[in-house]
């Protein structure tokens, strides 16, 4: 159990580490970085089946004395965090290989360093443990982000650094003032301490605070979309994948061990997030460009992710992980489709681009229905999601909250079909022109003009995706299957648990049982 | 039963890309004799219906979010199902023939049609009021790609579906409110629990979603535009979705829910006005288009309204003739449609404006257009005519309230009679007068279809009594009550023929008069939709993007800003709550901290107010020294020494940096200045009283006390903090050296290896081992220097070690040590300056770092090997007897990570400025960036890196 | 009491250097603010005890755990805050300088890596 439980921090770093030294053969990295994602998948997969029926499992690093010891847990939230993430992060990176971003000599251990730290903040359950990995996944993010070096990076990099490291601080202040109110950072001494020692509070909401930046809740949100376009597609697909979920999962695990039955700020934190979803998707719509209008989105579904901490109900917690699992991999096909396009043609700004989906039919697909998922329409996952979090709104009569949820998904609609309608319709431009094999075949009847003269159609220009490394019109089959692939993959899974996704529904229940009655959680902490 | 036949019309569509691929367009006229032979199916086993008995069938689906697969057919539900089938399959007879056989578009039309009809089907078979929802946003769905094609109706499509997706969004709504308070998603069991709703507070919104749901979809005012807007896609299209079916989902809607609200004000008044008032408006309309499918279009939302009008009325007789007259207008409206298509296809226009005199060429075009025509129209003895006599009937019948069956008897004469004008108009304008063009003659496969559906019309027409038992059983499943209704083309003369009577005769001299009607036509301007969703498109794009502008600064503090503001209000905010009085006593103080605070001042003061770099590293290097000044005073030796060391290092980074760098600052403006220092003020007061009242007012913490009791028995380390961080949280250390590994590779990774070479290796000196050793003068050109490296290096080297040994019971560890190592490299680089260290085979960044982090993890592996447990502190037994912690190698491990940094830091953002010709603004730039070097630490001539460079 | 007003002070004045401009002048600012998180840190354990946590030292033991918090948080800010001294090196060979609100306009004009075509488009935003 301890090897399961310490397995998909210390794999990663491993590999980091051989991937530092072994930096000049890309073989060796790739292939290293392939076991890793096999320990971790596995390790998940190992974790998963540990804590169905919600159950937790825990150990001591070091096997010092309980209490003295930093101990590693996992209940079903932990387990599924990793499994999800882990399987997208393959995905990405199988997208990284196809698109070529992983030639960096130092992208492999990077993004180890990254994997390290998403996961140990998955799996810890000491609060200051959390803050070191939580550095040691923005340290692997920070370097990601300006790996392309360019002066757009710099700028990027700067306000991603500097905030997060604003966060960072006010993350050590909040654990000093715990700490120096509780005398503790043991998340099982420290489930329930508000009641014991009120003053604690103080601390935790500084916490929540810095993790909300993390995790990119309005009005914390704004380095989000204005850094993730930056760098690689790749590595905004990992990103997506990866960091603003920790945040959402520290969230989800500080409310069950802090607030847990206390309802005095579960009325706040549903305005937050709701908020963050209606504003994250205005955003999303006012903007230009496919990547730009992704990541903005992620600010919407971060708030859709976080409604569980105002809908404190099983039902609602088992609606926000579903619907945060397949979200995880939609919002990650969503961005690979981004990046070959981005790579096809040299540019992802829609209106330089169109009449892609007859060169490009796999690609249109591939897009489609992960598009159409975000949108919740059915018979997707999404759907499921959407429903299941609209029922558990209206059953704890959160009215406002349900016209949200309805509403925000009729804007994620339009912003789907402005990318739709601006990519694969409409008729081949210079940048789309040549790309691809098949074009060239004038539309049947003449064109209708776009409606709605593309107001925010225009892109300010640092907003563009981070440098598109030139178009490369026809890129080898293999490299189209390894980038259009993984999107097909997704799309086909989305629509499989949208049709049957009783059983990963009954897996995820627990899960959200044991974050309302974490006493499974405390029980395998204490007694590690 | 109903579960086979939806999958066998899904499985249709699934097929049908490869029977295209097979039998090419013929391929349509497979699928029109699946439809067929489904409908006809249904209509056998559709018997019972009638009788009142529903065929169900169900199959659980995913059942945590309440859906299951539950299928029920009353005879509401048979009367759409052969609407949906039996039109789907005429209109695929018809696209078999439309499409032309080298048509790329054949597949893809085919299939999407056919999976709109297995759509359709389910929307009206379903007992499910999500999976109803399913189905509906399915609809939406594949005719969005129905109508775009693939891009030519771009801008139709686009407004089609997110109009008709606000309507399943606010269906959704609906659906999940009416099952959240019936606690079932059966619509069966829903439909029957009315009292529950009757006193339910959210039935009013419930209606209002309902009406908005079908409204959008049924194109009734203010929804209508985006009916004509999807004429743009081909015929076949427009005849399945625009005249026979998908529009007819919102009357299917209304008509399903009508049990739950009939009686209820706030249901019938907007359904009888609204649904009339649209009669109207379409018909008006209409009389004005030019363009024939455009024409067919209002003539649509103009019928649908009526229907709508008849079902807010919602009298057994009123749904009965809904019924009948959903039935008459799928057959006439469809037929006119195809027709349309053909004449199209034929003359290549459907400007009304251009047509005229077809009959000649297009005989059974025009026989099959005449029929319908006349049936639209509403006259004997075609289906429209008793359909439109009914509804009349229904209306004037209306007892309770009386002035609106009156209003409505009247709106709906007026409708009728712009209808019978532009019913004449299409006929007339394209098949009766001179020819203005010359025709290719149509091949009856292309017709034959049109003329079914015409014929169908004429024929129910005669045989009518045929339908009692249908729409009795409709109005019986509806209302409850059947409206045991005797339909006949001749009733007697009564009001309802009366008002035919009025309607023939205006309509007649509007069709004498139809010149000057169109001319005045020009002065009336109806409302347009398209203007309208137009404009709240662009709003909501305007507002997105004034949003995502927001987010689009430069300037760090526009991101900065917001995290300060809330972590303010969520500190005094929770601290505001609190019983500051429940605090236990502050910690004491003692006068030598008064030093530390004033010498503290000082150093922030002129960190703060400094102008030039040099003076701000140099504050800043104070502030650390006093810092750790203060932790000696806490008692944190270990602490102090490793700032003492690390602000060290900072201020040798911060040189290097800075030698590339202008001298001064960059001037923020004077507001900014003050504005920072408000916040700054506000937030160093909070943080001061956070500080003071949450701190120090606890005894020691329980956890802290056990590792001063028990550190020692378990580590055998006396130094309890080093245990602390070697053995009982080594998991943080190991955390911290990977960020400090990972730091040391970014600097790699920007410097080194970013896309664009920001700084090419020193000239002459490429970066490859095996070329000879070169000693040159250091930054700091003294002999004694260097020679004093020859003996300080080594010796440095040992006390490294030294203090990396004895760590884990005296002042000291792995982290220490290793900076200390870290000053031997600091030394040689300004001794002998950058390139000795470039070309140094062994001081390599990643190597140390990778390697030390490789020992770091072994020790943490071994352990869970030989015990199982990571990181687990197992003691070595050496020869001699001395016992070492197993630690030591994890110590090791980050002395080597910490080495790796300090070497990447000099290695790589140690070369200065490379040598570049001399400018005005360059000469500026080179004194500030030398003026930088004349530091303690680094003194040279102002030439210095560029000399050592150029050697 | 003095732990109190040297947090405020240091988290004053670090707040007053990362709202200016150019990166240099907001990493001292991160320097000064974890200075302040490695005090709150030391106070949280009690500045009331003093004695060096040592086996067998005498006095008032200091509560150790704290210590180490912050010997971790020192290293790992130092880490961060080298990256961030990089970006501003960095930025000099591919903006000029290392203010990432100016534009390359007001930066002194460099012969080298001149700054890449996206960068000249922010001006014209």
């Amino acid at each position: 159990m301890s090897t399961l439980l310490v397995a998909p921090f210390v794999a990663p770093l491993l590999a980091a580490a051989i991937g530092l030294l072994a930096r000049s053969w890309r073989g060796v990295q790739r292939t290293v970085t392939g076991v890793l994602m096999l320990v971790v998948l596995g390790s998940g997969v190992g974790l998963v089946t540990a804590t169905r029926d919600g159950a937790a499992v825990a150990t001591r690093i070091g096997d010092w004395p309980s209490g003295l010891a930093i101990p590693f847990a996992a209940d079903g939230l932990s387990a599924i965090m990793v499994l999800t993430t882990g399987t997208m992060t393959l995905l990405a990176l199988v997208f990284a290989a196809a698109n070529g971003e992983d030639e960096h000599q130092l992208f492999h251990p990077l993004v180890a360093v990254l994997l390290a730290g998403v996961f140990g903040s998955f799996l810890t359950a000491d609060l200051f443990n959390l803050f070191v990995t939580f550095e040691v996944m923005l340290i692997g993010s920070y370097v990601l982000l300006t790996l392309r070096g360019g002066g757009t990076q710099v700028r990027a990099g700067t306000l991603y650094v500097t905030v997060n490291l604003l966060a960072s601080t006010l993350f050590v202040l909040g654990i000093a003032l715990v700490y120096g109110t509780a005398g503790t950072v043991n998340f099982a001494d420290l489930a329930g301490i508000t009641e014991q020692v009120p003053t604690s509070l103080v601390g935790f909401g500084v916490i929540f605070t810095a993790v909300s930046v993390k995790a990119g809740l309005v009005p914390l949100h704004g380095w989000l979309p204005r850094t993730y376009t930056t760098c690689g597609p790749a590595v905004t697909v990992l990103f997506s994948a990866l960091l603003t979920k920790a945040g959402v999962y520290v969230l989800l695990r500080l409310s069950s061990l802090v607030l847990g039955s206390d309802v005095t700020w579960r009325p706040l934190l549903l305005g937050v997030a709701v908020l963050t979803m209606v504003v994250g998707v205005l955003g999303a719509v006012g903007r230009g460009d496919m990547r730009g209008i992704l990541t903005f989105h992620m600010v919407s579904q971060v708030g859709y992710l976080v409604l569980p901490l105002g809908i404190w109900s099983v039902a609602g917690i088992t609606a926000g992980l579903f619907y945060l699992v397949q979200y995880v991999l939609v919002k990650g096909a969503l961005l690979i489709v981004a990046g070959t396009v981005e790579r096809l043609t040299g540019t992802g700004v829609l209106s330089e681009l169109g009449g892609l989906g007859r060169s490009r039919p796999w690609l249109m697909v591939a897009f489609v229905v992960p598009a159409l998922t975000l949108a919740g329409l059915p018979p997707s996952s999404g759907f499921l999601g959407k429903v299941l979090l609209l029922r558990a709104a209206f059953d704890d009569a959160h009215w406002l909250a349900g016209a949200a949820i309805v509403l925000v998904s009729l804007l994620t609609l339009l912003s789907m079909v402005k990318i739709f309608t601006g990519v694969f319709w409409g008729t081949p431009t210079a940048a789309t022109s040549t790309a691809g094999t098949s074009a060239a075949a004038p539309p049947r009847r003449t064109p209708v003009p776009v409606v709605a003269g593309g107001s925010g159609d225009t892109v300010p220009a640092h907003l563009e995706p981070g440098a598109p490394a030139g178009r490369d019109v026809d890129p080898p089959g293999w490299r189209m299957v390894g980038m259009v692939g993984p999107a097909l993959l997704v799309a086909a899974l989305t629509l499989v648990i949208g049709v049957a996704g009783q059983p990963l529904i009954e897996l995820i229940e627990p899960a959200a049982r044991t974050l309302i009655d974490p006493t499974p959680y405390l029980e395998a902490v204490r007694s590690a | 039963m109903l579960t086979v036949a939806v999958a066998v019309v899904f499985g249709l569509a699934s097929m049908t890309p490869l029977l295209v691929r097979a039998f090419g367009r013929d391929a349509g006229y497979l699928g029109a004799a699946v439809l067929a032979g489904t409908a006809g199916w249904l209509a056998v086993a559709g018997g019972p219906v009638l009788a009142g008995e529903a065929v169900v069938s169900r199959v659980d689906w995913v059942s945590a979010a309440g859906l299951s697969l539950a299928l029920r057919m009353d005879a509401l539900g048979l009367l759409f199902a052969l609407i949906v089938l039996g039109i789907g399959a005429i209109v695929l007879a018809y696209a078999a023939r439309y499409f032309a056989p080298d048509d790329v578009g054949t597949g893809r039309y085919l299939t999407l049609l056919t999976a709109f009809a297995g759509a359709m089907l389910g929307l009206v078979l379903a007992d499910d009021v999500l999976l109803l929802f399913v189905f509906w946003e399915l609809t939406s769905v594949t005719s969005f790609f129905l109508i775009g094609g693939l891009g030519e109706g771009k801008q139709g499509a686009l407004r089609a579906f997110l109009t008709t997706a606000l309507g399943g969004l606010a269906l959704l709504g609906a659906a999940v409110l009416l099952s959240v308070v019936t606690g079932t998603s059966s619509l069966t069991e829903i439909l029957s629990s009315a009292p529950v709703l009757a006193d339910a507070g959210v039935t009013p919104v419930i209606i209002v979603l309902l009406l908005l749901a079908a409204g959008t979809k049924s194109a009734q005012l203010p929804f209508h535009f985006w009916l004509p807007g999807a004429m743009v896609a081909p015929t076949p299209v427009s005849t399945y979705l625009h005249a026979a079916t998908m529009v007819k989902a919102g009357i299917y809607l209304l008509l399903r829910f009508t049990p739950l609200f009939a009686g209820n004000a706030g249901w019938q008044l907007p359904l009888v006005l609204g649904g009339l008032a649209t009669a109207v408006f379409g018909a008006v309309v209409a009389l004005r288009r030019t363009d024939l499918k455009a024409l067919l279009a209002y003539s649509t939302v103009s019928q649908l309204g009526l229907l709508v009008g008849l079902i807010g009325i919602g009298t057994p007789l009123a749904i009965a003739a809904a019924a009948l007259h959903t039935l008459a207008h799928a057959l006439f409206k469809a037929t006119l449609f195809m027709t349309v298509g053909i004449v199209d296809h034929g003359t290549g226009t459907r400007d009304i404006r251009e047509l005229g005199g077809l009959r000649r060429a297009l005989p059974t075009t025009a026989l099959a257009a005449g029929l319908a025509a006349l049936s639209m129209s509403g006259l004997p003895p075609l289906l429209g005519f008793v359909s439109k006599e009914e509804a009349f009937a229904s209306f004037v019948a209306l007892g309770d309230p009386t002035w609106l069956g009156a209003t409505a008897g009247v709106l709906a004469v007026l409708a009728s009679i712009g209808t019978f004008a532009y019913s004449a108009r299409f006929y007339l304008r394209t098949f009766e007068g001179p020819e203005r063009t010359h025709p290719h003659a149509a091949p009856i496969g292309f017709v034959a279809p049109a003329l079914v559906t015409a014929i169908a019309g004429l024929g129910l027409g005669l045989v009518v009594p045929r339908l009692d038992a249908l729409v009795n059983a409709v109005s019986r499943d509806v209302t409850g009550t059947s409206a045991d209704l005797h339909l006949a083309l001749w009733h007697g003369l009564e009001l309802p023929l009366l008002l035919s009577f009025v309607v023939v005769g205006i309509g007649g001299t509007l069709v004498f008069l139809r010149d000057r009607v169109e001319a005045g036509q020009a002065l009336f301007r109806g409302p347009s939709g398209e203007r309208a969703f137009d404009r709240t498109y662009d709003a909501v794009l305007a507002l997105g993007s004034r949003l995502g502008r927001s987010g689009s600064s430069d300037a760090p503090p526009a991101y900065l800003l917001p995290v300060v503001a809330v972590v303010l209000v969520v500190g005094i905010g929770l601290t505001s709550r609190l019983d500051l009085g429940a605090l236990g006593d502050p910690a004491p103080w003692l006068a030598s901290d008064w030093a530390v605070v004033v010498l503290l001042a000082a150093c922030i003061a002129g960190v703060v107010q400094a102008r030039s770099r040099l003076a701000a590293v140099a504050t800043l290097g104070l502030t650390g020294f006093t810092v750790a000044g203060w932790f000696v005073l806490l008692g944190a030796p270990d602490l102090a020494l490793t700032q003492l060391l690390v602000e060290t290092l900072t201020m040798a980074l911060v040189v290097v940096v800075f030698r590339r760098l202008p001298a001064s600052f960059a001037r923020g403006g004077r507001p900014r200045k003050v504005m920072a220092a408000v916040i700054a003020v506000g937030v160093g007061t909070v943080a001061g009283l956070a500080t003071y009242a949450f701190t120090g007012r606890r005894g020691l913490s329980e956890v802290g006390q056990r590792f001063l009791d028990e550190g020692e028995g378990l580590t055998g380390g006396s130094n309890v903090v080093n245990t602390i961080l070697v053995d009982f949280r080594a998991l943080d250390t190991l955390g911290e050296i990977t960020v400090a590994a990972a730091a040391a590779t970014a600097i790699v990774a920007l410097v080194r290896f970013s896309e664009e070479e920001a700084v090419p290796p020193p000239d002459g000196a490429p970066d490859v081992d095996g070329i000879e050793r070169w000693d040159g003068i250091g930054m700091i050109d003294s002999p004694i220097l260097r020679t004093a490296n020859l003996f300080l290096a080594p010796l440095m080297i040992v006390v490294s070690l030294w203090l990396l040994v004895r760590g884990h019971d005296a002042v000291g560890g792995g982290f220490i040590g290793g900076l200390t190592a870290g000053a031997t490299v600091v030394l040689l680089y300004f001794s002998r300056g950058h390139q000795r260290i470039w070309q140094s085979r062994w001081l390599r960044a990643l190597l140390f770092t990778g390697v030390g982090l490789l020992i770091a993890l072994a020790y943490g592996l071994g352990g869970l090997i030989l015990t199982g447990t990571f990181l687990d502190g197992a003691k070595f037994v050496l020869p001699f007897g001395i016992e070492v912690a197993g630690s030591l190698m994890f110590d090791i491990g980050v002395y080597g990570v910490v080495i790796g940094m300090v070497v990447a830091i000099l290695r790589h953002l140690g070369q200065g400025i490379v040598e570049e010709p001399p400018t005005p603004e360059r000469t500026v730039l080179g004194a500030g960036a030398h003026g930088q070097l004349t530091t303690p630490d680094a003194v040279t001539t102002p030439s210095g890196p560029a000399t050592e460079v150029r050697r | 009491m003095t732990a109190a007003i040297i947090v405020g002070m240091l988290a004053a004045g670090g707040t007053y250097l990362i709202l200016q401009r150019g990166i240099v002048r907001m990493a001292l600012g991160f320097v000064l603010l974890g200075h302040a998180a490695t005090t709150l840190l030391i106070a949280s354990g009690g500045v009331a005890r003093r004695a060096v946590p040592f086996i067998g030292a005498e006095g008032d033991l200091a509560d150790p755990l704290p210590q180490a918090f912050a010997l971790t948080a020192i290293v790992i800010s130092f880490g961060i805050t080298a990256f961030l001294l990089t970006l501003a090196f960095h930025g000099r060979d591919v903006l000029g300088h290392d203010d990432v609100e100016a534009s390359v306009d007001q930066a002194p004009p460099i012969d080298r890596a001149p700054p890449i075509d996206r960068d000249a488009q922010d001006r014209n935003r």
